[in-house]
């Protein structure tokens, strides 16, 4: 089921040119949202499995342009920018993703006759990532990776905060975005910055959309 | 025009110090005497204070969005007081208003009443009484101003209630006297304050010490005053307080540069200048000292109470 939108007629990039942003934090979304479309760090066939895996992470139905979270993810990569430290029992990123995405797929061909991840129906994602998630996957094609623990420190680490990093997510949560230079003056729960977002109530729909025009 | 009527009949007025004798009536303005002075400093004393308070509790109610019809309060309150203060420096009878004390008790109450509400509104805080909510809470000693704005004014009725030719008294007390000890602790009371919210800055800026460090000053020479010989000049205290109520302005234009070191500085005024040092809050010294001014004026005048 699709829900209206909590936050009608918001647009965060409305603060674009407002006292709220300055000129590095506009730097730093305009690169966010030109973020290429075709891999750089992936290969073909490693971007499609990681494409299938983050829409099963993060889903986004029904959405006519969703976030594209392999692209982001594949940025990410490219760029190398890791949290500056390294799990004791996991390769470094970069290496971790390549090895666990490719196990992923050789676990899919492995079970359904030679179909890769991608290829598979949601369910058998979904069943094959909780698999992952509970540590029910092991075996020499994960090459040394555990299976739970890629799941919980790369996937659940990596994925979500890529989706919460895009000001459409900004847009459908209510967000600010970087609070910076502008923050906050109104610290007390739900009184609200004239220029943060307004919540619709159910029936009040007209006044937040009304009112989320004019949060710059 | 009544009231013009009876002002006209009035006895020759006392003139000021070193002036002429004032002439009655006719097209000659009347000079004031040192009583009608001394009561405008004080209603023009309440009048700065009040404007301090309009505009900080216009800021700091907005911050809060009038969330409760109760924060209008203060605004009506001291427009009133600014309006009656106003009325007072144009009036040169020797009489109290009716309207003008009936504003400035209420202004004296209601600063009561919003203190009271501010500790109520620490104690619900999570925590209650602890430095986190004395800080970051609606401020307990900003409501006292308001009562300040009212007890000057009201000492300006009680000043101006006297003859024209006698030793002005207050309840009974040397004008001077009761003036210049009345403002000395308010003086402190409002040190405290700007101590409390300077602390909370961790007098980042030296200049951050002058607040707590020249109006208690300036309270000693009162108080001193306040007990000591009448008829004396007091050029130094004068000085000091002169000194003093600058300070109180000058401190607009430090908070104002402290509103410019804020992240985005005056171009994010909307945050900047409601979450930095608040603009309106420092000329209620200037208020408080042009009190004290206006009680060494009568102090000097009156050498026989």
């Amino acid at each position: 089921m699709i829900e209206p939108p909590r936050y009608p007629g918001y647009d965060v990039l409305a603060k674009r040119n407002t006292p709220s942003w300055d000129a590095v934090t506009r730097r730093v979304i305009d690169e966010r949202l030109a973020t290429p479309s075709t891999p750089r760090f992936f290969t073909r066939k490693e971007w499609l499995t990681a494409d299938a895996l983050c829409r099963r992470i993060v889903p986004q139905p029904g959405e006519i342009d969703p976030v594209s979270l392999v692209a982001l993810l594949d940025a990410k990569l490219f760029a190398n920018h890791g949290a500056g430290f390294r799990d004791a029992d996991m390769p470094y990123m970069q290496d971790a993703w390549r090895k666990a995405l490719a196990a992923i797929d050789r676990d899919a061909r492995a079970q359904k006759n030679d179909r890769g991840f991608s290829d598979l129906s949601e369910e058998d994602q979904d069943a094959l990532l909780s698999a992952m998630q509970h540590g029910k996957i092991s075996g020499d094609r994960w090459a040394g990776i555990n299976a739970k623990t890629f799941f919980e420190r790369r996937i659940l680490v990596d994925v979500p905060p890529l989706y919460y990093g895009h000001p459409k997510a900004w847009n459908e949560i209510g967000f600010g975005g970087p609070a910076s230079p502008r923050g906050y003056v109104r610290l007390d729960g739900d009184r609200p910055d004239p220029w943060e977002a307004i919540e619709a109530s159910p029936g009040d729909e007209d006044k937040a959309d009304r009112e989320n025009r004019r949060v710059v | 025009m009544a009231r013009t009527l009876h002002q006209h009949r009035r006895p020759l007025l006392r003139p000021a110090v070193g002036g002429p004798p004032a002439r009655l009536g006719g097209l000659q303005k009347e000079r004031p005497t040192a009583i009608i002075i001394a009561a405008r400093r004080l209603n023009r004393a309440a009048g700065i204070i009040a404007i301090s308070v309009l505009f900080d509790s216009a800021m700091e109610h907005y911050r809060g969005n009038f969330h409760n019809k109760a924060m209008w309060t203060p605004i009506v309150t001291s427009l009133s007081s600014i309006a009656v203060s106003a009325h007072g420096l144009a009036d040169g009878r020797h009489r109290a208003h009716p309207v003008r004390d009936a504003v400035y008790v209420a202004a004296g109450f209601v600063g009561l009443v919003g203190t009271g509400f501010h500790i109520y509104n620490v104690t619900k805080k999570v925590g209650g009484f602890n430095w986190q909510n004395l800080f970051y809470s609606a401020p307990l000693g900003a409501p006292a101003a308001m009562s300040l704005s009212g007890l000057m004014g009201f000492l300006a009725e009680r000043v101006r209630d006297n003859h024209p030719e006698g030793e002005p008294r207050v309840f009974g007390l040397p004008a001077g006297r009761v003036v210049a000890a009345a403002t000395g602790l308010s003086l402190l009371g409002t040190t405290a304050e700007a101590g409390f919210l300077h602390f909370r800055g961790a007098f980042h800026n030296p200049a951050m010490l002058l607040p707590v460090s020249m109006p208690p000053v300036a309270a000693g020479l009162l108080a001193k005053a306040a007990i000591g010989r009448a008829g004396a000049s007091r050029t130094p205290s004068k000085a000091w307080l002169a000194a003093t109520a600058v300070m109180g302005v000058a401190g607009v234009a430090l908070h104002a540069y402290g509103v410019s070191r804020g992240m985005g500085g005056w171009r994010n005024w909307r945050q900047n200048a409601f979450a930095g040092p608040p603009l309106p809050a420092p000329p209620a010294f200037t208020g408080l000292t042009l009190a004290g001014l206006a009680a060494l004026a009568l102090l000097r005048e009156y050498a026989h109470d």
